[in-house]
């Protein structure tokens, strides 16, 4: 396309007369406080025994990722063989076609029946069987634009299930009909992955989803169409987590979540395969593209 | 060299439909996790110390609260650390502590034992919540009589069942395709009901996928292999025509019983453990 | 921060009206319960006076922590190629068998080739345990009648 760097030049009679490439200030970005001789340790890697935030990552066997690479990797890649398969173009841009003078310079044309570009769909292979990547916790609590203390509490839950240090979300804009207002906290967040991710999952799957009554699945409905599916719990399922059960008295108020299922799938019906693989039952109609 | 092997076996035969055959892989995936080998314990081994030593200090005062009951019982339970003196010498350094622990080692948190002193026998209950855990042996009894037709043999591997021709030799068991156009079935199709028949119909399976997952080629019919699962229920060879004996192997195992040519074909279907 | 905190969230109506010599004017419990709950919860998370010393290894320790590091690494990427090898053969070995059966009975291979798209594994397969169950393996399975 006309992105590519090039010299500014407004040689081209086609053009207009000015430059269309965007000088260059800054390539590398410099973060002076390293240049700084006073604090080596922070220069180290995470991963450095050096560096003041060194932890251990690889501490126990990881089961759930044990089962993943000698059962459903394999099977994945049977299950989703299809012979001679070609990569599927996604909707991309479209060029104008220049028969007006006023489409010269224009954004380029939005493609058919999709607000945006969509990723090309790869035969699955040897190398790009869908896994499982991440898995976010959000816990969003409607009630603290009346209490800041609740996101302090929903943090805190969010660090007993998870052994993992939450983040807290703001509200990014104002909804004046629910009377919340910009930069309000208004609750926590935390992004898992390698073992306490499958740590999560396999308490998610073996002892909360079933303690939880007439419970039917992850709905078949969920998805985001690129392979993240996502489902809740309420603020009663999360009490059936042993962290918190084992300590009732301390948790009066529990909060409910968002659970955002990341993978390498490239759509939500790989996804739901993959899932169920690692012990999640799912329910209601599947909308399936022929 | 194998892969080639495998192509140009796969091109030179040119057979009649009537020599395909329907394959089975039936598998039992691990009940239990891997055996580790010795690197790994002592690797994790040596992470976990890390770990420990690493952590921030037990927030107590969370989990119990002030002036109670269950915070005495708590503090009884614990050896608290050595604290600094004026005027001695301390072989191990200077103790460093904040919060009742010792900044320059583990935290080690002992919870207070069982404290219902009423009733002692009652609680060795088999369904009290306070038993002591007690795991079941890694190591079954089908492992000590080395029972290959027992499903509880080698927890941690996946087994594939294999079956014994009259000639006695070992393989996967495999059926034929019916050719004709009425009675023709899809390859997994044929493969389950095949298995219901040899190994009677108290078995439930979960087939992987309908397309197959390789070929093995004989003189006169290609084998096409279907992957499956045994998730529950026993088989048992119901009439000793065809086959007169069955088994539960690992793949090591499998390479033992089969002939090196057949195993060639397959070993990439197998799991390593 | 936890003092200054104390002082700051103060209810209005705790004011002290009249001065007397000796008396405490910053009560221990000045906060209110929730407050106070909040304030031990933030503790909980934060990293304040929790934090052990920080590791200092000699030289010999560090080499040989890295010596460990790298034989980790090493085994770990051995690991990742010997699955990534085999799942490649795998996926040879279903080319080849396609291809076969495309070859030798196109009805056969149309079935074997069909979409699989909503497929689930059964719940049944648990993921491995450290330790078995009681029950190891539900041989009573009847098939249902229907």
């Amino acid at each position: 396309m006309r992105l590519i760097r090039e010299f500014s030049s407004s040689s081209r009679s086609c053009k207009a007369a000015c430059s269309l490439v965007k000088p260059v200030h800054h390539l590398v970005k410099i973060d002076k406080l390293r240049l700084s001789p006073r604090f080596k340790e922070l220069k180290y890697a995470k991963n450095d025994i050096r560096s003041p935030a060194f932890k251990p990552v690889a501490t126990h066997q990881d089961r759930v990722n044990g089962h993943y690479h000698a059962t459903i990797q394999p099977d994945l890649l049977l299950i989703n063989y299809s012979h001679n398969a070609q990569t599927k173009v996604g909707v991309k841009n479209r060029e104008w076609d220049y028969s007006s003078p006023y489409h010269l310079n224009r954004q380029p044309r939005k493609p058919k029946g999709s607000a945006a570009q969509l990723p090309n769909m790869q035969p699955i292979k040897w190398h790009n069987v869908p896994a499982i990547e991440s898995v976010v916790l959000n816990c969003y609590v409607r009630e603290s634009k009346e209490n800041q203390v609740l996101p302090v509490s929903a943090a805190l839950q969010l660090q007993q299930l998870t052994g993992c240090k939450p983040q807290p979300v703001y509200a990014r804009t104002d909804v004046p009909s629910w009377k919340v207002r910009r930069g309000t906290h208004m609750g926590a967040k935390v992004e898992l992955r390698g073992r306490p991710m499958t740590q999560f999952l396999s308490t998610l799957t073996e002892i909360v989803l079933p303690r939880i009554r007439e419970y039917k699945g992850i709905s078949n409905k969920s998805g985001n169409r690129f392979g993240c599916l996502s489902f809740g719990l309420t603020s009663e399922d999360v009490k059936f987590f042993p962290e918190i059960e084992s300590n009732q008295d301390l948790w009066p108020k529990t909060f409910g979540l968002h659970i955002n299922i990341n993978s390498t799938a490239q759509d939500d019906v790989q996804a739901r395969t993959l899932v169920s693989g690692f012990g999640f039952p799912f329910h209601g109609p599947e909308k399936i593209k022929k | 060299m194998t892969l080639q092997t495998l192509a140009c076996r796969g091109m030179a035969t040119t057979l009649k439909p009537s020599g395909i055959r329907a394959g089975l892989i039936l598998s039992r995936i691990p009940i239990v996790t891997q055996d580790l080998s010795k690197l790994e314990k002592q690797y994790y081994e040596y992470q976990s110390e890390l770990e420990k030593r690493l952590m921030w200090t037990f927030p107590q005062y969370f989990y119990f609260k002030r002036g109670t009951l269950a915070e005495k019982r708590f503090l009884a339970a614990q050896k608290g650390p050595v604290s600094k003196q004026p005027g001695v010498w301390f072989p191990k350094g200077v103790p460093d502590i904040k919060h009742n622990r010792e900044r320059r080692s583990k935290q080690v948190v002992n919870l207070p034992q069982n404290f219902g002193s009423a009733g002692g026998d009652q609680v060795s209950e088999s369904d009290s919540i306070s038993r002591p855990i007690v795991p079941n042996s890694r190591i079954t009894e089908a492992d000590r009589t080395n029972d290959t037709q027992s499903l509880e043999r080698k927890l941690s591997a996946t087994l594939y069942l294999l079956v014994q021709s009259t000639e006695g030799k070992w393989a996967f068991p495999s059926f034929p395709v019916a050719s004709e156009k009425g009675a023709k079935q899809a390859l997994h199709v044929t493969a389950e009901s095949g298995l219901r028949e040899l190994g009677g119909p108290n078995v439930n399976t979960w087939t992987v996928s309908s397309t197959p997952a390789g070929v093995l080629n004989g003189p006169d019919s290609a084998e096409f292999l279907v992957k499956s699962h045994i998730i529950s229920g026993k088989f048992d060879l119901q009439h000793k025509s065809q086959y007169n004996d069955f088994a539960w192997l690992t793949k090591s195992e499998i390479q033992q019983r089969v002939d090196a040519a057949y195993y060639q074909g397959l070993s990439w279907l197998l799991a390593d453990n | 921060m936890i003092s200054t905190r104390k002082t700051t969230l103060k209810p209005a109506n705790n004011m002290v009206t009249q001065f007397v010599r000796g008396k405490r004017t910053k009560s221990k419990g000045g906060l209110s319960p929730v407050l106070q709950r909040a304030v031990t919860q933030l503790s909980v998370m934060s990293a304040g006076r929790k934090q052990p010393k920080m590791l200092k290894l000699s030289r010999e320790d560090f080499i040989k922590h890295q010596t460990i590091q790298n034989c980790w690494a090493m085994y770990q990427r051995e690991l990742r190629d010997k699955r990534k090898e085999q799942l490649r053969m795998q996926y040879k070995s279903i080319e080849q068998a396609m291809q076969q059966l495309q070859q030798l009975d196109p009805e056969l291979f149309d079935a074997a080739n069909a979409s699989e798209a909503g497929k689930r594994f059964p719940l049944e397969m648990k993921v491995p345990t450290e330790f078995p169950p009681n029950q190891v393996w539900h041989y009573n399975y009847k098939p249902k009648q229907d």
